[in-house]
Order: C-alpha cells, then structure tokens, then sequence
C-alpha cells in the first residue's frame, strides 16, 4: 500500500465562532475605517478643499482634530474624504481580480489538455509584469489617474488569485469525493460550479484579503509620486506626497496621519487575512 | 536477565485534557522480543518515543521510563543524547518520510559517525557500506551516493534498519516498520529483524496494530487501548486464549485466511462484466510509457463477487477505474451489462446511464466525502438525481438508506468532519446504493480502518450483498479480506494477472510462483511448526 | 535502478535500463528546457510591452508627442523616427532588432539614445538593489530562522513585529526614516546618492531600508513558515532520535531543506524591488533608473518607459530561470520531476 501525503483539504465554511482578539480588533479598525470615509460628507467638520491660510501647519485642537496642513485644510476632513479615493481602487480591484482569477483558475484547473497548459503559461507571463509596473505602464500610455492603474492591476492581480485557485482545483479533481460525483452521474458544470467553486472560496478569499492591502499601498504610492490621484482630490498617498515639504520644516503631523491610516489599514487586512489563511490551514490539517 | 527498558506508571497528556497514556507498564528484559499491539489512537508510538526522551511538545508525564536504569523523564539533555546515540535506536513507519530527500542515503548513514563518533569519512564510508552488506542490500558502494526518492520503500526500510543498527544499539524500537511497505516486502524485513534481535541479542520493543505481525515476531505482548494497557503476557497465550473482551474483539476482528466458509462461486449464464484483452497506457510528460494495465481479461457474473489482489502498482486500481469509466482504456473490450464501452470519455448523458449500473467506493474516509455537505444531502442529492425523487422525498429516502447502513437519524446533518473513519465509509456506501447499481466497486474500502471498524463494514457489505443481490468486485491488498467475501479470485502483478479462479482452489493450492510467494509472505504466528519463509 | 532488494520490490512497468538512461540525458534536457521558457517568456512579453502601445486609440504620431508641439516637422520626424508608417510587424522587429543590437532608440526628453540614458542611471539603482537585498537576505533570514525556534513569547513577538513591517509600503517608511534619521536625529542625509566608497553607502543606507523593510518581512515569513513546516517532518525527528545535537538537526536537516521555498521568491523580490526603486529614488532624490521611470511617464517620453519596463521584466524572468536552475542541487526530487515546487 502506499500512504497517500493528504494535501489540506479545503471547504470548510465554519471558521469556529471566535476569531482571535487581535483578528477582532484589526476587524474593528476596518470597519471604523471604511464607515467614516463612506459617510465623509456628513461627518466630516470641514470642506477637505477649504484654505485657511490663516491656520498654517496648526497642531491639534479642539478646532482641528487632527491639526491642518501647509494650506490651512483640516487634516481630519481630508482624511476622511481621501478614504473614499483611497479605499475604492483596491475594492475594485480585489473585486475584479477574484472574479476573474477565479474564472480563469477554475477553467485552467479543470481542463486536463492544452487549454490549462496555456492559460498557465499565461499566467507565468503575467507575473513578469510586478502590479505597480504594470500600473506605471498603463499610466504611461493612458494618462495620470485612477483609471489607468485601477485597470492594470486588476489585471496583474488575476494571477495571483488563478495561479491558487488552479492548483486547488488540480488538487480536489484528484480527490475521491470528485471523482465519485462524476461516478455517480452527476454533470461537470454542477460539480465544478456547485459543489467544487464553493470548497475554494475560503481560501482564495483570504488570499484577495492580503490583495486588498497590497493594491491600497501601491495606489497610494502611486498617487505619493504623483503619478495617481491628482490634486486638489485628496488621497492619503497624495496627502504624505503634499506634505513633504512640511516634514523637512519639521513638521510631522500632516504627514504623520495619513502615513498611519495607512499602515494601519493594511495591517489590519493582512491580520484579517492571515487569520483567516491560518484557520482554514488549521482546520484541515 | 536485567530489565533494558522498564515502564513504570507512565502517564502523558497536555493538561486540561484527559491523558492520552494512562499509568502504562511495561518491560523488556535484554534479548527479548516483545509487541505493543494497538489500534490508531491507542497511544502505542508516544509509548516507545519516550523510551528515547522524545516528547510531544507542552505535555506532562509523569512516572518512570526507564533505559538500562536512565529515567528519560528526568534525564539531561546530554545524558539523553548519550543513550540515544549508544544504547537505543528506533526504526520508523515511513522510511520515505524518515530519511532526509535531499541527502545522499551515504550522509544519512554516516552522519552520526563521522560527527559522533569521530570516524573519518573514508572509515565511515566503510562501516556504513558494510552495514548496508549486512541488512541485505546488494550493490551497497552505489547506494551510498543514491538520494532516497531512487530506492524502493522496501530498501529505504533496509537503510533505515543499517542506520538504526550502526550503533550497536541494545535496545531497538520498532514503530509499525513494516505498515507502509507490500506483504512481500514486508515479509523480508520481519525476516531481517528478526534475524538481527537473535543474532545481537537486543532487546525488542515492536508496535504494531497487526496482531499476526506481532505473533511472527515476539514472544511477549501489550495490548494497548486508549492509553491504557489492557492485557499482557506470552504471546501465544494472549492469542489463543484471550483474557480481556477487547483483545478477544481484537483477535477475533483480525481477518485471517479462511477457505471453509466461502460460497460457492456463482455459475450463470451471461456475464455482467466481461473483459478481454484490456490494456492502460500512460504516458509520462517526459516520454515515457507506462503500462499499468497489461492484457487483462475475466468474465464476472451476475450476482457473483470477485476480488482483485494484488501489491501497489500491480494495476488493480487501475483495473477498478476502468471498470466505473474513470480511466479509458487503450486497447481492448469492456463490455458491462451488453453494453460494450466506448474508447473515449463518457459524455455526461452515458455517464448517468452507467451510473445505474456501476458505482465504487473508495479507500480514503477522508477524502471520499464532500467536507462541505451533510452527509444526508449528500445521499439526498443522488435520489433526486437518478430517482427522480423531490426534495422531502429524497431526504425520506437518504435518511431510510443512511438507517440501513447504520448511520442514524441525528447523524443525517452531520458534516464527514464530524464522522468517524468507519461511518464515512458507510455514508459512502449509501451514496453509492442510493443510484441503486447492480455491480460495486470496492477499491481498497476498508484499508484504512482499524481492524474492529474493518469487520463491521466487511459485515455490512455482505449482508447488502445478499440482501440487495448485487455483484461485488473487491479491490484489495489483503488476501485475508478476499476470502471473507469473494468466491472468485483474482491476482494481479506488475500489470497482468497471474491467476484468477475459485478462492478457495487458489488459496489452498496456488498456481504461480508469484500467488504462492505471496501466502507465504503472509506473517505466521512463532508457534507455528514452519519457520517464515518467502 | 542499479540495486535491487532481496525482497523484489522493483517499480513495476519501468525496465531498469529505461531508467537508468532517463538519468543521463535528465540534467542537459532539464536546462535546456529552462532557457527555451525563458527566451520563450521573453519574447512574449516583448510583444506585449511593443503593442501595449497599439491599445491606445488615435493618431500613434501624436499619441508619442503627447505634451508637445504637434507641428508638422515634428510629427514628420516621429513618424520616421518610429517607422510609424511601416506595418505594425515590421515597427515590431525592427524594434525587437535594435533592443537585440544596443539600439533602444531615442529619449524624448532627453535628445540622447535610450540606452545611454539607461547605463548612465542603471549604477546608482543597482547598487541600492544590492544594498536593500543585503538587508533583506540578512535581516530576514534571521528574523525567520529566530522565530521559528523559538517557539512561544519569541516566535510571537518577531511575528507581530513583521506583521507591522510588512504593512509598511516602502514610501511610507521612506518618510519615517527621513524624519527619524535625518530630520530629528541628523545621523543619516536625506538626499543625493554621495560620492561612492563609504560615501555612497551611507547615503544609500536609509533608502535601501525603506525599500527592503516589506520584502525583510516577506522573506522572515517564508523563512519561518518553511522551517516550520520542515521541524514537522518525520526525518527531523529520526535525526534527533539518532542523538544528533539540535543545532547540527536544525543546519543540516531543517534549514538546508527550507531552503527552496525561500529562493523561491527571489524573482518576485527583485523585481519588486526594482518596481519600488523607482518610489524610493524619487523620495531620496537619487538619479536611477526608477526615478528615470518615473520622470518619463511626467514628461510622456514613451520609448524609455517601454525600455525600462522591459529591463524589469527581463530582469524577474532571469532572476526566475536562474532560480529554477538551481533548485534541483537543493532538491535533488525536483530533476526527477517526482517534486515539482
């Protein structure tokens, strides 16, 4: 006999009830996050674009928050407002990717002849291309802005989610349970979509969490080099960006929070996303 | 004789949690071969790591463990190190997995001399080559630069024994050496154990969950269960006249070859599996041609039941998912039911159409189920597929079939994760019933189960024969198993079969070298007149 | 197979001599497949890097004057300049003939040819590749080898610790170091690439930490997850059994067989670190090929960034290959193909 190596299985849907304190509290602070940059215009204390030169470089107060920038504008505000721009590239992205990725993983996954052989190469292509080239790329040739890289990321991400969701795929087309649905008579589009896409979606969604963090840094990068957002929009890239100047004057503040949101987002995330990886892996070992 | 290993009181577990060995005692005395019997979980391999200071990370013991007088419970480090590099050597399950891929089989042997022993390693080289020599391994200066994943698994269990026998160890743990390895191979490697432990007069501590390996061995046996030992004594004694009721279970439950109580084979007019001439190719992405499956051909009637032996790669398996259309053949017939199968993928329409006809069940517990779906849809599912049965109605369905294969009501929503080995194969024999085939496939079905779960699901599988009249074809490594429940034999080698006929006919009087070799290799109790012979 | 058990236990349906002449030919075919991909990856993402610009709609001629005077003249000489009025094939291989020959065409920007522009920046973003993956080899390989021993209080501490650092995108911590070291502590300039020797070094030192701090982290994680994984393994626990001191178990049995996953992402790491140079260039204000990336993409200069971007591709691919040619000496089962990682 031989003694099969048991590869984890995947599909479980549970994750236990408790996530950890730390998963809790990352969770918190995305949530936090996202409802005060959605609801921005309401709760926000000021105009983001209002000037105030009158208040330069201001500390934090009872008036401003958080304190203002070079400008005068209160730094709270344009936080908030910069949440918007900032936290929708990734979401679409993570979005666009997952979908398609899964798509193409799944067909790449199941075709045992030439088409999962080319899609594969396809994907060994594409990861030549590292996200924020491909975005620097597609600005080169559509112009600054949010489009272009939200676009060619989108694109560079997909293999990242393919390339798992395919070898998960491989994996449970060799397992017992699969087989013996194609034994018992069941069609390939209700075994692949119904009851295989689901045993994957633990899995590749953790992996698109960690996405979420990397496309938010590189966007916001992006808009840091001035290549992303453009002013006067406000980004949490384009506000260090903004306040650089500032900083070698010794003023840290206007640099300070949007750096710290940040870091803090994507800290968040990937904790919320490497929970949810070392779950899934614990569960089924 | 002085006591080389003693056992005294010996409890470990993690704490907040019941211990996984509970007061356990036990001794070997220098020269002596003695088992530790057990089923998985029974605590037997944490039993004989600790007899060489090897702990499972975070937990408590307490008790005497004792080597020649170190207690490994208190020991130093060094002291520890001292004893397992002199005194005591363990052999594992799985030489694949216990000798490092990426090193020469020449480094694995040698690194403990060269960098404890001092040697050189020219005479390293030359103590390691010997050794090789001695444990039966031809051609040994070669080996030594071979990496393990190009030796056999029954030559890597050689390495690892030469290994485990360069220190001139007196005391030598064996943990289930033989579990991973073929009936043949097997039978080799107890030959050679054997031979060493009398030759050097070590000390023997062999576990096993194989009573009749343990009765071809030692002369003493510990029956372990749940942490606990529950009978020992000479291992005649305990096997003929059992004290306890979970040895008796024990023995009882362990398949052994039985010719007396087969039925007769079934003698019918039209088959309903005929194959001639069957043949699978693959072919490996760098060229080359494997065949795994070689000119096979056997007729099986309806209602009858044949079993398939044969050792890993002889093409049994490969015969099986020809049979439920998994694999398409290259040459040759395979007609089911009059209906002749075409060489090519099934389309989706012929599959259900065959589904009624065939199904399998498959060796793993473990991956053989949806880990998403409650066991009761998933049965459910396959009502409403070929029965076309509605939603209530199939779930009535699953639930009555689940109760029939003895798997209960409150169990119906159950997750395969909440299930034991033994119920998953039921709930997998009920998906299987439930597209209501005429001919299963068992392929390894009850290879992975304790042996007292292996007989239950043996039971079940014949009272269903019986019952539902269908026709079985078993796919097994285990002759024993094969003479329980099939009238009709077949033995498979390296692709081809060998022999096929009545079971009983084969078993008391084999035809091939090959059938023969392997009821030989099968592991006969010490007290037996015959000395073990392959 | 060369030897034979007493106990016949030969693999079934392969001939010994089949094998054993499969084992000769395996490493030359090994390589040589390696390099065929490679050509074969490069050639197909020079494709995609020469027609991207096929994607954009409108006169070519003034898409690559974009920002500039469309006069006549000059459109007239883009148009000879490109070949634009060749089909778009031929534009191809003469572009794919001149990359071949050292003729990256002319810079925009810079009234020069692309290629010197390149050799004279390359330097500089070299040298702080080197510089950052130094860091990265040394800091992460410890950072990951230490916490995957120490199991517990250490293992957690390193690991939240790398949680925060690898959340920290490069610009960021470029602007943290600058006001840590160079603003308040004044240990470190915060600008300019200096003047070569130690010089140089120490003006490359912050930029090359802010660039390698996510990848520090990324290698730790590998670093500490591959061992991990190994410390479970069953030959780990035979080599204890055998009476072998742990730190000659952990060189010999742990580390060396974690070692490819962690070469593994090497590709992915240089070329990632090229991509951020450009980032952190502009940041530091250092003359590289990143800031140069950079630079054209503003002043719309479209022949050196399809260079540079396909410098950068060459350079993942290359780094890739030679990654792949270099796992079976670590994993011998990987030349067999009875591993393929």
């Amino acid at each position: 006999m031989t003694l099969a190596i048991q590869l984890p299985q995947v599909g479980l849907r549970r994750y236990g009830s408790l996530l950890s304190a730390m998963a809790w509290g990352a969770l918190a602070v995305a949530a936090a996050v996202v409802l005060l940059s959605l609801f921005a215009s309401v709760l926000a204390p000021y105009d983001p674009d209002y000037v105030d030169l009158n208040n330069v470089l201001a500390g934090p107060s009872g008036q401003h928050l958080l304190g203002t920038d070079a400008l005068g504008r209160d730094l709270l505000s344009r936080l908030m407002h910069g949440g918007r721009t900032s936290l929708l590239g990734p979401t679409i992205v993570v979005i666009g990717s997952t979908v398609l990725g899964l798509l193409l993983g799944l067909v790449a996954g199941w075709s045992e002849g030439w088409v999962g052989k080319v899609l594969g190469r396809l994907f060994d292509l594409l990861f030549a291309f590292p996200a924020l080239l491909m975005a620097m790329l597609a600005i080169a040739l559509f112009g600054k802005g949010l489009f272009a890289p939200i676009l060619a990321m989108t694109i560079a991400y997909v293999p990242y989610v393919a390339r798992l969701a395919q070898s998960l795929v491989v994996a449970e087309r060799g397992r017992p349970y699969v087989q013996a649905y194609r034994v018992l008579g069941f069609r390939t589009p209700w075994v692949v979509l119904g009851r295989v896409l689901p045993n994957l979606i633990p899995t590749v969604g953790a992996q698109s969490t960690l996405n979420f963090g990397y496309v938010l840094a590189d966007l916001a990068a992006l808009s840091f080099i001035g290549l992303g957002v453009q002013p006067p929009t406000s980004d949490w890239g384009a506000m260090i960006e903004e306040s650089r100047g500032a900083l070698l004057g010794g003023y840290i503040l206007p640099a300070f929070w949007p750096a710290l949101v940040v870091v803090l987002v994507v800290v968040a995330v990937n904790v919320i996303g490497e929970e949810l990886s070392d779950r899934i892996g614990g569960k089924l070992s | 004789m002085s006591q080389l290993l003693q056992i005294e009181n010996f409890t470990l577990g993690f704490p907040g949690r019941p211990p996984l060995l509970d007061s356990v005692s036990l001794h070997v005395n220098d020269g002596e071969a003695v088992a530790l019997v057990g089923e998985s979980g029974s605590g037997k391999s944490l039993t004989t790591r600790a007899a060489l200071g090897l702990f499972p990370g975070g937990s408590q013991s307490s008790g005497i463990v004792s080597v020649q007088g170190l207690d490994t419970l208190t020991a130093s480090k060094q002291r520890l190190m001292e004893l397992r590099r002199r005194r005591a050597s363990m052999i594992f399950q799985d030489p694949r997995a216990g000798i490092n891929p990426v090193r020469t089989v020449g480094d694995f042997l040698t690194e403990t001399l060269v960098r404890l022993d001092g040697l050189s390693r020219a005479e390293a080289t030359e103590r390691a080559v010997t050794q090789l020599d001695q444990v039966g391994l031809r051609h040994a200066k070669e080996l030594m630069d071979q990496h393990p994943h190009q030796l056999s698994g029954g030559m890597l269990q050689r390495v690892m024994i030469a290994a485990a026998l360069l220190n001139s160890p007196d005391l030598l743990l064996c943990d289930e050496p033989t579990t991973a390895l073929d009936v043949t191979t097997q039978a080799g490697i107890v030959r050679l154990l054997r031979e060493e432990q009398q030759s050097r007069g070590m000390g023997m501590l062999f576990i096993t969950h194989d009573l009749n390996l343990a009765a071809s061995l030692c002369e003493r046996v510990y029956v372990l269960r749940r942490g606990e030992v529950v009978e020992q004594g000479q291992t005649q004694t305990v096997f003929l006249t059992p004290q306890q009721d979970y040895t008796r279970q024990l023995v009882e439950a362990t398949p052994v070859i039985e010719v007396g109580g087969l039925a007769t084979p079934v003698v019918a007019g039209s088959p309903l599996l005929k194959v001639s001439g069957l043949s699978k190719t693959y072919q490996l992405p760098r060229g080359e041609i494997i065949t795994a499956l070689d000119d096979a051909g056997f007729a099986l009637p309806e209602g009858g039941s044949l079993g398939i032996v044969g050792e890993s790669g002889s093409g049994k398996s490969t015969l099986a998912r020809l049979v439920v259309a998994l694999e398409t053949a290259t040459s040759g017939e395979l007609t089911l039911r009059d209906v002749r199968r075409p060489r090519r993928p099934l389309k989706a329409s012929e599959r259900k159409v065959l589904a009624k006809d065939v199904q399998i069940v498959f060796q793993d517990p473990y991956l053989s189920l949806d880990p998403r779906i409650p066991v009761g849809n998933a049965v459910a599912d396959v009502f409403r597929l070929h029965q076309k049965q509605g939603r209530k109605e199939a779930k009535d369905s699953a639930r009555v079939l689940l109760g029939r294969v003895g798997i209960g009501a409150e169990r119906f929503d159950a997750r395969p994760r909440a299930l034991s080995g033994g119920q998953r194969q039921r709930v997998a024999l009920a998906k299987a019933l439930a597209a209501r085939p005429r001919l299963l496939v068992l392929d390894e079905a009850t290879s992975a189960l304790d042996v007292s779960v292996q007989a239950q699901v043996l039971e079940l599988v014949e009272e269903l024969r019986d019952q539902l009249g269908l026709t079985i074809l078993f796919v097994t490594h285990d002759l024993a198993v094969v003479s329980r429940l099939c009238s009709e034999l077949l033995v498979m080698h390296e692709g081809r079969i060998v022999e096929q006929g009545p079971t009983a006919r084969i078993l008391e009087d084999p035809g091939d070298d090959y059938t023969r070799n392997l009821i030989a290799s099968r592991p006969r109790p010490l007290w037996d007149a015959e000395p073990v012979t392959a | 197979m060369t030897a034979t058990d007493y106990a016949q236990a030969p693999t079934p349906g392969v001939s010994a001599r089949k094998r054993e002449k499969r084992r000769a030919v395996r490493p030359a075919v090994y390589i040589v497949k390696k390099l065929l991909a490679l050509l074969l990856t490069l050639f197909v993402a020079s494709l995609a890097v020469f027609f991207s610009r096929f994607l954009v709609p409108g006169d070519p001629a003034r898409f690559l004057l974009r920002g500039r005077s469309p006069k006549p003249e000059a459109l007239e000489e883009i148009t000879r300049q490109f070949g634009l009025d060749q089909p778009a094939w031929e534009q191809y291989l003469n572009w794919l003939s001149g990359i071949l020959r050292g003729d990256w065409g002319r810079s925009l920007t810079y009234r020069q040819d692309v290629s010197d522009v390149l050799l004279g920046r390359l330097p500089t973003t070299l040298q702080l590749v080197a510089l950052a993956a130094v860091f990265i080899t040394v800091l992460g390989l410890f950072a990951g080898i230490v916490a995957s021993l120490n199991k517990g209080f250490g293992d957690r501490f390193i690991l939240i610790t790398l949680t925060a650092a690898g959340a920290v995108p490069p610009f960021v911590a470029a602007i943290a170091l600058v006001a840590l070291f160079s603003v308040g502590l004044g240990w470190f300039p915060s600008f300019g690439s200096g003047d070569g020797g130690w010089d140089r070094i120490w003006h490359l030192t912050l930029p090359a930490l802010a660039l390698g701090i996510t990848y520090i982290a990324m290698v730790a994680r590998v670093t500490r997850s591959s061992m991990n994984e190994q410390l479970l393994r069953e030959h780990v626990e035979v080599a204890t059994s055998r009476g072998l001191a742990r730190g000659s178990v952990v060189a010999r049995h742990v580390l060396r067989n974690a070692l490819g996953p962690i070469l593994t992402v090497s590709g992915v790491l240089v070329a990632g670190l090229l991509v951020s140079s450009a980032i952190i260039e502009r940041t530091f204000g250092l003359s590289g090929i990143g800031q140069l990336l950079v630079q054209s993409i503003d002043r719309l200069d479209f022949g050196v960034v399809q260079a540079i971007v396909m410098v950068v591709v060459a350079a993942f691919v290359l780094v890739n290959t030679v990654v792949d040619l270099v796992q079976p000496l670590i994993d011998p089962r990987i030349a067999a193909g009875t591993e393929s990682r």
